[in-house]
């Protein structure tokens, strides 16, 4: 009996966490999106209002719009790089241990230290990269006065620190294939790329797969390197989902705009991993 | 023995009236000292009682570190000011793009974490409407506390510190953005007799009207004037998202688009909003008309200045890089600097540029002047201390806050550019416009040429017959962020001026409708004195 209860006390921690920080934020932030809500003043029932502001609001679309462009080219970037380099590093080579040091480093970095480690790099006038391409070149690059050169600002800081963390992740699925189906393999056929595309690759995609889950549901996320090295701009080039939800919420206390905006990402990344469960459990049962 | 005793009671009056009388000496972190009399210390401090000894008093301010701006002098005088009253400061630090929404977070969930702020004046709208903090007027009457002087500031800064009649903040800073050029590359001779031969005209020194400038600016940028080996620019702005680019567009778009007149009524002397239904202005003709100016006049600089904020800008100026920038009265202390700056005794200054055609919206077309169109302006924060009306001990932030608005300290500040507090009141001229003395300035690091220069153009801006309305509504922050993103996609490229003003009016109008109209019309008449 006493047995019975305590496995309660044990519980409770776990019950309060999951009902104090999960369940409570989403069924008042759910209740927040029917109403106009300003801090410090009596809180409106508007209905769907919240809802139907979404349809006419061209700056959400243009934030989703460019939040999807950028989770599509990063994702599948970092997962190709990262399949790429754990393929190198696979194979026998001197200083292994030490180069995959090196190349995780980068997942250490806290984001909004990337992004002003960014500015420093991307500087136009003078900063390191624009220096040696003025003295090799006689030409610069206006990383974050343009607005293309300011989105590639964005993309290779986030290549550059995500890719090793799918590497890492490719690298130890590609480790724990057994070798004994490759040296079967290499009694049948000699050419690498035939033994890549039959057996190591579908091997290992189910690893693929879910580090390209994992990118994906934080790359719906981006937010600080953003904030920090361009503020979504120039203009509002570079204004992703998560910066455009901040500043409706936190910035102009509109809450019950910024909780429906919430939960559209919500929505959205949720229909993107069940779709994605969904076709693994299609392919491998 | 009696004359003894008469003697005795003279000396003794004598010391009592002296020690009443003492002037009090207070040393800051830099381990300068300023002697105070009693009057301008107010009781609390001259009695020697601290009867705030175990309060703790804490205050937020822009993020910037002991030797930052608005933020560097409270670090500066906290031991002495403690040591006078016996409370305890607590500096907040925020970074300029947090704080208006910790602020107003702390205020609106009546947490009151803190006691006072150092805001900008632009969210005064918001905390007076929201009654989130406290008039001042009595505790300026009351001899207790430090006595600074409110009749030194000229009307467009007071204005600033005041909603109604009432007061909510003693003086701090006063901003405004003049015009900054090399004086020596503009009276270079060669140069002058090239630019006539090119324009066919003499330029005036400084500029009279904007197109002028652009002229000098166009002349100027692409090549080596100041023989440094490398192509320089005509002018530098900061036009950054999100750092406060905009205030560059408001200081220079006023005289294409204020009409003047004798009151504020629905057509003149307003920039924002129609003052009868809270109509944004920003997409009418005269808007658009200066920012394609400026779109124009940006290209007479370095490219990069679109993702350039104010420290950057302003670095470029002080490497002599540029021949113009228009900014905040920091640019004229830090050309002082000369770790910073290459160009001290090189310095002009002077009230921006105006504009011979102004758009008249009653008549529906561009009216011509005689003389320029000039507005003085009070773009910027002005930033200076208010008192949270969730305060527990309102009166000891006011002494910190009226503390430092003290003539000896504010003149202090102003004469160290580091502080970020810009010159605006009237001891901070020189004469016959002020009190101050140029020595003091010049004993400071600064050149004195320079010195004349820059409080001439900063009494001229302050004080002029025109000064541009300043936007001070609820959602005030919202407006500006508005404004903010869509110049900086004109800025950019990415969408004509027409189109980005188009867009800036259509975020209005939500904004406007999501605050109530007639709410914001309320407020907004009162903080422009429509009628008046």
């Amino acid at each position: 009996m006493r047995r019975k209860r305590i496995k309660y006390f044990f519980l409770f921690p776990s019950i309060f966490w999951v009902l104090a920080f999960t369940i409570f934020p989403l069924v008042y932030s759910l209740s927040l999106t029917f109403f106009r809500v300003r801090l410090g003043k009596p809180a409106r029932f508007v209905g769907l209002a919240n809802f139907a502001r979404i349809l006419s609001d061209y700056k959400m679309w243009h934030s989703l719009r460019i939040t999807l462009v950028y989770v599509a080219v990063t994702v599948t970037l970092q997962v190709i790089l990262g399949l790429l380099i754990a393929l190198l590093f696979h194979q026998e080579m001197r200083g292994k241990s030490l180069f995959r040091a090196l190349l995780i480093l980068p997942i250490f970095c806290t984001p909004v230290a990337v992004g002003y480690l960014g500015l420093t790099v991307f500087y136009e006038e003078g900063g390191p990269i624009n220096s040696i391409l003025m003295s090799l070149f006689g030409t610069k690059i206006p990383w974050l006065s343009n607005p293309f050169w300011a989105w590639m600002a964005i993309l290779l800081l986030d290549i550059w620190q995500w890719t090793p963390f799918c590497f890492l992740v490719i690298l130890a699925g590609l480790q724990s294939l057994p070798e004994e189906i490759y040296d079967a393999a290499y009694l049948d056929s000699s050419s690498e790329w035939e033994i890549f595309r039959k057996i190591t690759f579908p091997m290992v995609q189910p690893v693929i797969v879910i580090v390209l889950l994992l990118r994906l549901i934080e790359s719906f996320k981006i937010f600080d390197v953003v904030y920090s090295l361009t503020g979504g701009g120039p203009g509002t080039s570079t204004e992703v989902y998560s910066l455009f939800t901040y500043r409706t919420g936190l910035k102009f206390f509109d809450f019950g705009y910024a909780s429906v905006l919430g939960y559209l990402l919500l929505a959205m990344v949720s229909v993107a991993v069940n779709i994605f469960f969904r076709r693994i459990r299609e392919v491998y049962g | 023995m009696r004359r003894a005793v008469v003697w005795g009671i003279v000396v003794a009056f004598l010391l009592a009236v002296a020690v009443a009388h003492a002037d009090i000496t207070l040393t800051n972190a830099s381990g300068e000292s300023i002697t105070f009399t009693e009057e301008e210390l107010g009781t609390i401090a001259a009695s020697g009682e601290k009867p705030f000894e175990g309060i703790t008093i804490t205050v937020t301010v822009n993020q910037g570190g002991p030797k930052g701006g608005i933020s560097g002098p409270l670090y500066e005088w906290r031991d002495a000011w403690e040591q006078i009253t016996g409370a305890k400061l607590n500096i907040v630090e925020i970074p300029y793009a947090e704080h208006y929404p910790k602020v107003m977070t702390d205020l609106m969930t009546g947490t009151g974490q803190y006691d006072g702020f150092f805001i900008g004046s632009d969210w005064m709208g918001e905390l007076v409407a929201g009654e989130y903090i406290i008039p001042i007027d009595d505790y300026m009457k009351d001899p207790r506390f430090p006595k600074w002087d409110p009749d030194s500031l000229p009307p467009s800064i007071r204005t600033l510190y005041t909603w109604g009649d009432k007061w909510y903040g003693p003086l701090n800073d006063c901003d405004g953005q003049i015009l900054y050029y090399r004086k020596d590359i503009l009276t270079n001779p060669d140069y002058r007799a090239k630019f006539k031969e090119q324009y066919g005209y003499e330029y005036n020194i400084p500029p009279k009207t904007w197109d002028e400038l652009y002229d000098i600016s166009e002349f100027f940028n692409g090549w080596d004037w100041n023989n440094d080996g490398e192509p320089d620019s005509g002018i530098v702005m900061h036009l950054k998202v999100g750092a406060q680019g905009m205030y560059h567009y408001a200081s220079l778009s006023a005289p294409f688009c204020i009409l003047p007149g004798e009151k504020v009524d629905k057509y003149h002397n307003v920039y924002w909003f129609d003052p009868e239904d809270m109509t944004p202005l920003i997409n009418s003709e005269g808007h658009v008309k200066a920012l394609e100016f400026q779109l124009k006049l940006q290209k007479t600089g370095p490219d990069a200045q679109v993702a350039w904020s104010l420290g950057e800008a302003w670095d470029y100026f002080l490497r002599g890089k540029a021949v113009f920038t228009f900014s905040w009265g920091d640019v004229g202390s830090l050309v002082q600097d000369e770790t910073r700056s290459k160009i001290k005794g090189k310095l002009g200054c002077s009230i921006l540029p105006g504009s011979y055609e102004v758009y008249d919206r009653s008549q529906g077309k561009f009216v011509r002047f005689d003389t320029p169109n000039v507005w003085g302006n009070t773009t910027g924060g002005s930033w200076h201390g208010v008192i949270s009306a969730l305060s527990k001990h309102p009166e000891v932030v006011y002494h910190l806050l009226a503390f430092h608005a003290t003539n000896k300290i504010s003149l202090w500040n102003v004469q160290r550019g580091w502080t970020g507090v810009d010159p605006g009141a009237r001891f901070h001229f020189l004469p016959p416009y002020g009190t101050a003395s140029l020595d003091d300035y010049v004993a400071n690091g600064f050149d004195p040429e320079d010195a004349k220069e820059y409080l001439k153009a900063y009494y001229d801006n302050f004080f002029a017959p025109n000064i541009a309305p300043y936007l001070r509504i609820p959602g005030g922050n919202e407006y500006w962020v508005a404004l903010d993103r869509h110049l900086s996609e004109a800025y950019t490229g990415q969408v004509s001026a027409k189109e980005a003003l188009d867009r800036v009016a259509r975020d209005w109008e939500d904004i406007t409708n999501r605050y109530g109209r007639e709410e914001q019309l309320k407020v907004y008449q009162e903080s422009i004195g429509y009628g008046k």
